[in-house]
């Protein structure tokens, strides 16, 4: 074997290790987008579209609330332009799961526009909070996770659309799985990080936008409340310490008059 | 307009959609600093949009109603006291799944 078979066959172990890892993390996601797709199918298939349609709108469009959505709409016979503003709005909270994003997706390369692309409720948990294996490439364990991720989506769609009227099992509570991925991965962020004022944040946001607004709308306007929450207090945060600065080093103060502003408004 | 190519136009306009919100923030601050602010930001928002995913899974829970809520905030409990004290996510996850489907269909708490 020359050097470079080595390298290769090591290298091809690698991703392997990496392909597997991926998909160990991704099982309970699989568990949850079967019976949500199929869900999802079974609804397309009863309001009358052929099965290619199920798997095309899971292949290009990829948002679980937004596709039961479209088939709301598409039942309603709703014009383009409510699509579009339905859409943008329910899922707008994907533009903040990209803000926290824009550093580990910084290095990631030619598969960004796919990571990009693919960015779900799921995918997104699972890509903040689980640790790429050591050694392995964080471009293509994120592919695989979110590659993975779509994969099932699609098939649940599709199986709901094709077998959806034969099957008769019982998959009531199911979609439970993803709760309790989102519980458990709340967990390991609170084993993680040292900052306990997110949850506290969440809790009051969450719990405000469930009693102000319809369930449809919650998560978007609880994440933007929470997202104010959160800047509101490092705001303050930042004015104390300037505030304290500044009285031992008048320089500090010079460096950063706006904050010592900001901070001196909320003091007062 | 044909009915088929205007399924396909639509399903096309949907996907632009629901990409332009995933794309926005690396469209804003692909190529400049992002403001310090972010910074804060990008450390604080996944704990707080994750415990926000679980709440969010209960918004169609009837809490004022019976069984008010108990077999979802039950089970959550059981998953959480699991986690906390095995910390293995696949026992976690899985026996919670299990319990759950076990509570809503032989409808445990239906003396509530």
């Amino acid at each position: 074997m020359t050097e470079k078979e080595v390298k290769r066959r090591k290298e091809r172990k690698g991703n392997t290790d990496l392909f597997v890892s991926a998909l160990k993390t991704t099982i309970p996601v699989f568990l949850g987008y079967i019976p949500l797709g199929m869900a999802f199918g079974f609804l397309l298939d009863g309001a009358g579209y052929h099965w290619i349609y199920a798997f095309l709108m899971s292949l290009l469009i990829y948002a679980g609330a937004g596709q039961f959505l479209a088939v709301a709409l598409l039942a309603a016979g709703a014009g383009l332009t409510e699509f579009v503003i339905a859409t943008l709005l329910l899922n707008l909270r994907h533009s903040f799961y990209g803000l926290s994003l824009l550093e580990k997706f910084s290095g990631v390369g030619k598969v960004k526009p796919y990571l990009i692309f693919a960015l779900t409720d799921e995918t997104y948990a699972l890509l903040t909070t689980t640790e790429v294996p050591a050694g392995g490439s964080k471009s293509r364990f994120y592919l695989y996770i979110a590659a993975l991720d779509h994969l099932y989506w699609i098939t649940g769609s599709v199986l709901g659309a094709v077998l959806g009227s034969l099957l008769d099992l019982n998959l009531e509570g199911m979609a439970f799985v993803l709760t309790a991925l989102f519980v458990v991965l709340t967990i390991e962020q609170y084993f993680n990080s040292s900052v306990r004022f997110p949850f506290i944040a969440a809790v009051g946001a969450g719990a405000l936008s469930l009693i102000l607004f319809s369930p449809d709308n919650m998560l978007l306007i609880s994440i933007i409340l929470g997202t104010l929450i959160l800047m509101g207090r490092e705001k303050l945060m930042q004015g104390n310490i300037s505030a304290n600065k500044g009285m031992r080093k008048p320089n500090a103060v010079a460096a950063q008059p706006v904050q010592v502003q900001d901070g001196s408004k909320e003091e007062n | 307009m044909n009915e088929t190519l205007q399924m396909l136009v639509t399903i096309v306009v949907i996907a632009l959609a629901t990409f332009t919100t995933r794309v926005l923030p690396f469209l804003c601050f692909g190529s400049r600093e992002p403001p310090a602010m972010l910074s804060t930001i990008e450390k604080n928002l996944p704990p707080m949009i994750l415990l926000l995913l679980v709440i969010y899974c209960l918004k169609d829970v009837q809490f004022l109603a019976a069984p008010y809520g108990v077999p979802e905030l039950f089970t959550i409990g059981v998953v959480a006291g699991l986690h906390f004290w095995k910390r293995n996510a696949m026992l976690s996850i899985f026996a919670g799944t299990g319990l759950y489907m076990a509570v809503v269909q032989f409808n445990v708490f239906s003396f509530l």
